[in-house]
């Protein structure tokens, strides 16, 4: 909804995210606020603050896929494994960085697409199962390749990251290089929303059966929709292999992508928006459980597992809260509280 | 030729313990479309329940005869079922099957966190009870617990096909899982269809585990089976009970045939791969499966 007294004479106008000045200046105000944040943030916080907006490439990348076209993909962080693989093998090549992250989002992508063919044939629930395949079979690939190719069990050592020879290896500088990426991805997916593709995507989702009637091509866009989410898994595994410097199979999980589709969920399936504050909200609770657990490990109570345990119970409860209670997640709640306080002091229809 | 026949043997038992956790997904999708994909974990659950009430409480002082742990075991399924279906499917009634597959999913990390809550992440050895060892059928080898359980697995699948197919109560779970709205309208109680589902599928979960862990260990990492019967019951159709022992049977003997034969090629992977492959291919090929139901869209 808009403040009174605004309206649009173009189309372009109309289309654009951003639609009154006082939004330009508060997102002004954020990206200040995130190009300052290191200087008063201890390499702690920077850290992650990186990780977290690797997290959000990724979550990006099922918002187009699950929240965009509706097909569900459990294999996120397989796809973000396939990224990180690839960017690790290409940096041990000498490759520049502005080559190895294209690269390695596009591998994905080609990757993700040999599951998502099965889409010609069934949908939904199905569709599900062969993501989950995905997911199965990329440790057991990964561990049976001979070991000089990716690494297998042990895994792969990356190259340090340098751009035009200046070494970006500190938190700050590690911080810089991820929020410029995110920044990029961020404008690109609000972007689609509104792009013939996207809404294509948005009309894959709501019936499918319709959208053919109408002329689109199902297959193609649900192929597509994979495509373009695992690109983004891709630049997110790339990276991560640059933050974490090292790759093994095991770090890419079913659970990981649990994590994820968690993440989207909480947030908001249905916009852009709700992948941000989804991360950002699972991150603050995961980080606060882990302060929680040191304080008490410290006092001599519990361990490492309790902590793991206590994490899975809270997502998994997070996910179920928001199935059940809010289905359109913490960017419904954020519209509404918006929305109360534009209208103030009237009450709220 | 012996080592062939006792491969194929051997695989096709193994393929049988499949099947048995194939039925527990396909009785819950039966009885109300509802794919679960935490069954692996809710037969860890299971499993858990049963070393608590035979080794734990013995290792507790009170122990009590085996059919007793067994009816506890079974009562403590009941009520787990019922919860379930209280707290996390209840709410979802007539929900986009989106929403039911991510509580599914959701239910997966939760019961997962929970059991290593309560039972911690130490694996433990299991009580035995089908009988151990081994009897010679002519020139081949065959374990006693798996061969019990094979036969039990297809009993059930008979006893529970006829139950589905024959009788009123059965008849009702197949409207609900043909479409909640529907069934509703129709008088049908969407709300039991789903708490018998899961006490089914708990039970039936159970009695794999049983049969799957009977003398050795149980961990956390049992719960990778559910993973394994999700391509089987793929194969046998989701809603065909007599069609999971069978695919059950053709994935256990490929994967036997794999591992005996490819494995030593590609590094072990082989065995490993061959279920999810034969899921993609059995998704491209026929999607409902080998005895499905085959679902027409209207506008």
């Amino acid at each position: 909804m808009l403040p009174t007294g605004i309206h649009f004479e173009s189309y372009a106008a109309e289309t654009r995210v951003l639609k009154t000045r006082r939004s330009r200046v508060w997102l002004a105000i954020l990206v200040a606020a995130l190009l300052v944040a290191p200087f008063f943030a201890g390499a702690y916080l920077t850290g992650i603050a990186s990780e977290m907006f690797i997290t959000l490439m990724a979550v990006y990348g099922l918002y187009i896929t699950v929240g965009m076209a509706g097909q569900i993909n459990i294999a996120q962080s397989a796809f973000v494994g396939v990224g990180a693989f690839a960017a690790a093998k290409l940096s041990g090549y000498g490759v520049p960085v502005f080559l190895v992250i294209p690269l390695a989002a596009l591998c994905t992508g080609c990757v993700s697409v040999l599951f998502a063919l099965p889409a010609s044939r069934v949908k939904g629930l199905y569709l599900a199962l062969t993501t989950l395949a995905a997911q199965a079979m990329f440790p057991i690939v990964i561990y049976a390749l001979p070991p000089g190719w990716l690494g297998g069990l042990a895994g792969m050592p990356v190259e340090p990251l340098t751009v035009f020879g200046l070494d970006l290896g500190s938190p700050a500088r590690l911080y810089y290089f991820t929020l410029a990426i995110v920044a990029v991805l961020t404008v690109s997916v609000f972007r689609i929303q509104h792009s013939r593709f996207g809404r294509a995507m948005i009309a894959v989702r709501d019936n499918d059966v319709a959208a053919e009637v109408m002329g689109i091509p199902v297959f193609k866009v649900k192929v597509m929709s994979f495509f373009v989410g695992s690109l983004f898994a891709g630049i997110a595994g790339a990276c991560m292999a640059y933050v974490l410097q090292f790759v093994t199979a095991s770090s890419f999980t079913l659970f990981a992508s649990v994590w994820y589709l968690g993440m989207l969920i909480v947030g908001g399936l249905h916009s852009p928006l709700g992948a941000i504050l989804g991360v950002l909200f699972i991150t603050i609770v995961q980080e606060s459980l882990h302060k929680v657990a040191n304080t008490l490990m410290q006092l001599g109570a519990g361990g490492g597992g309790t902590l793991f345990a206590l994490t899975s119970i809270i997502l998994g409860g997070c996910i179920l809260i928001a199935l059940i209670f809010e289905p359109r997640g913490l960017a419904h709640r954020w519209a509404v509280l918006r929305k109360a306080f534009q209208i103030w002091p009237f009450p709220r229809s | 030729m012996i080592k062939l026949i006792q491969i194929l043997i051997e695989g096709a038992l193994v393929g049988l313990v499949y099947g048995l956790v194939a039925i527990s997904f396909v009785v819950i999708y039966r009885a109300s479309r509802i794919v679960n994909l935490a069954q692996g974990e809710v037969l860890v659950i299971g499993a858990l329940l049963l070393w608590t009430f035979t080794a734990g409480m013995k290792a507790a002082g009170w122990e009590v005869p085996l059919i007793i742990s067994l009816a506890m075991t079974l009562a403590a399924c009941i009520a787990f079922g019922l919860i379930l279906e209280r707290f996390v499917f209840r709410p979802l009634i007539s929900q986009p099957a989106f929403a039911i597959f991510m509580a599914s999913v959701a239910l997966l990390i939760m019961l997962r966190g929970t059991a290593q809550l309560l039972w911690t992440a130490e694996t433990r050895a299991f009580p035995v009870i089908l009988p151990e060892g081994a009897f010679q059928l002519g020139p081949f080898l065959i374990s006693t617990p798996l061969a019990l359980g094979g036969l039990f697995s297809v009993l059930l699948a008979i006893g529970l096909h006829a139950f589905f197919t024959r009788t009123r109560q059965g008849l009702r779970l197949a409207a609900v899982a043909e479409d909640h709205r529907t069934a509703m309208s129709l008088g049908v109680s969407v709300r039991s269809a789903i708490a018998t589902a899961w006490i089914l599928g708990t039970v039936v979960a159970t009695a794999a585990a049983i049969v799957l862990l009977s003398g050795r260990v149980v961990s956390l990492e049992v719960a990778h089976i559910g993973f394994k019967a999700l391509p089987v019951a793929l194969l046998g159709g989701l809603e065909s009970i007599r069609g999971a022992p069978l695919a059950g049977i053709l994935i256990g003997v490929g994967e036997a045939l794999a591992m005996a034969y490819l494995d030593p090629l590609t590094n072990g992977a082989a065995s490993g791969l061959l279920p999810y492959l034969v899921m993609i291919t059995v998704l491209l090929v026929q999607p409902q499966g080998l005895f499905g139901w085959k679902r027409i869209e209207r506008l």
